[in-house]
């Protein structure tokens, strides 16, 4: 699947200010505490501090601009609603992750759902339209995040939180409930599936040459 | 080192997760092995352009569009805490028909209890079956008895819990239970 995002993405081109610090994360928690007081201008604060990093989230989950934009919201939506079951076991933004992560794969599910609803009515209508498949992609980075776009969710989760989040196996593990041995499995899985991938399509153009 | 080994190996050398003993004997491996070398510039590449994929900015409006969704939703209030202790009326029944069971063998050595019950008082070949069955258990060794009852009842404990733990943590914990299990 090409990337096709309904408007152009605003790359721009730097990383998270990441390594959430101890002052943050005790902010953290006055926020969430003054939130469950109903306090809307408190939660504003978390929103901005976090929707970066969960719209970048749910984005290389979903591929799609304006979808990811709904799912943001979402999430943050969820988040207010439940907030009185977050009892701060773990930290907020872990908590947030995983709440994202949920509603990616709702909304894959639905997206999985509408897709063969499709399929079948094309099928009735008979509309065989092709879909373009060709790969015309030649940048390697392109590629490698084509082909992110392209593996099973529970493997894309793992790259995206590890690489593009920056994240430790054990922030990883924690956000998405697994042991550290099945996030090590999966980041080993997923990255020799895209070095398949790009060993295969080498080998291709080296037939072609 | 074998090849092996270091192909398992390289993913967390980049990831940073070996000792340094460990990532020294891997390079040393490295070094003179040109297979594992083109494996290594590989996923070095690989994660190298997952770091650099670029950050995408948010909509413009996206705190503002999340505040007015917020504005207009309540937030639940605690109620939902004991939900988990909450069992469906099936759950219930189950519940029960289990812990009716782990009593059954003190019931049923009770000669007054017996007669309350309309079966095994005696007069029926269940009850036959049953009184050989307790005759057979109070004649093994003592031990071998403790221990049969003993998992018998820790088996109807666990089952007891899961059932009125609810569908959702019978699920996570059927999950967790999945993952431990040491096939790869």
């Amino acid at each position: 699947m090409r990337e096709r995002s309904l408007q152009p993405t605003h790359s721009i081109g730097m990383p998270f200010t990441d390594a959430v610090s101890s002052t943050a994360q005790q902010d953290d928690l006055q926020l969430v505490a003054a939130s469950k007081n109903g306090d809307q201008d408190a939660f504003a604060q978390l929103v901005q501090r976090y929707q970066r990093r969960i719209f970048n989230l749910v984005y290389r989950m979903l591929q799609q601009y304006e979808e990811a934009n709904e799912i943001t919201q979402e999430t943050f939506l969820a988040a207010w609603q439940g907030l009185s079951a977050f009892r701060g076991d773990a930290r907020f933004a872990t908590w947030l992750y995983r709440i994202a992560y949920n509603c990616s794969l709702k909304q894959l599910e639905q997206r999985k759902r509408d897709k063969a609803l499709q399929v079948a009515l094309e099928a009735e209508q008979g509309n065989s339209a092709g879909i373009d498949t060709e790969l015309d992609v030649h940048d390697r980075q392109a590629l490698i995040q084509e082909h992110l776009s392209q593996l099973p969710a529970k493997y894309r989760i793992v790259l995206i939180l590890r690489h593009l989040q920056d994240m430790t196996y054990e922030e990883i593990a924690e956000i998405l409930t697994m042991p550290i041995g099945t996030i090590k499995t999966h980041l080993f899985r997923a990255r020799n599936l895209l070095k398949a991938r790009l060993q295969a399509l080498d080998n291709e153009s080296d037939r072609g040459t | 080192m074998r090849c092996r080994e270091a192909a398992h190996q390289l993913q967390l050398y980049l990831d940073n997760r070996l000792t340094i003993e460990q990532a020294r004997a891997l390079e040393a491996h490295v070094a003179t092995c040109a297979a594992c070398l083109e494996e290594l510039a590989l996923l070095e590449e690989i994660t190298q352009n997952l770091y650099h994929i670029k950050v995408v900015t948010e909509p413009d409006d996206l705190n503002e569009q999340i505040m007015q969704r917020v504005a207009m939703t309540a937030q639940r209030t605690n109620a939902p805490r004991f939900s988990l202790l909450r069992p469906s009326l099936a759950e219930i029944l189950v519940a029960v028909l289990l812990a009716t069971i782990a009593t059954l063998g003190s019931i049923l050595q009770q000669p007054s209890l017996r007669a309350l019950l309309p079966i095994a008082n005696g007069h029926d070949s269940l009850s036959l079956a049953v009184m050989s069955l307790l005759h057979m258990l109070t004649t093994v060794d003592s031990s071998t008895l403790i221990l049969a009852l003993w998992l018998i009842g820790t088996f109807l404990g666990i089952c007891i819990t899961l059932v009125l733990a609810g569908s959702e943590m019978r699920s996570q914990w059927l999950k967790a239970m999945m993952e431990r299990l040491p096939v790869r």
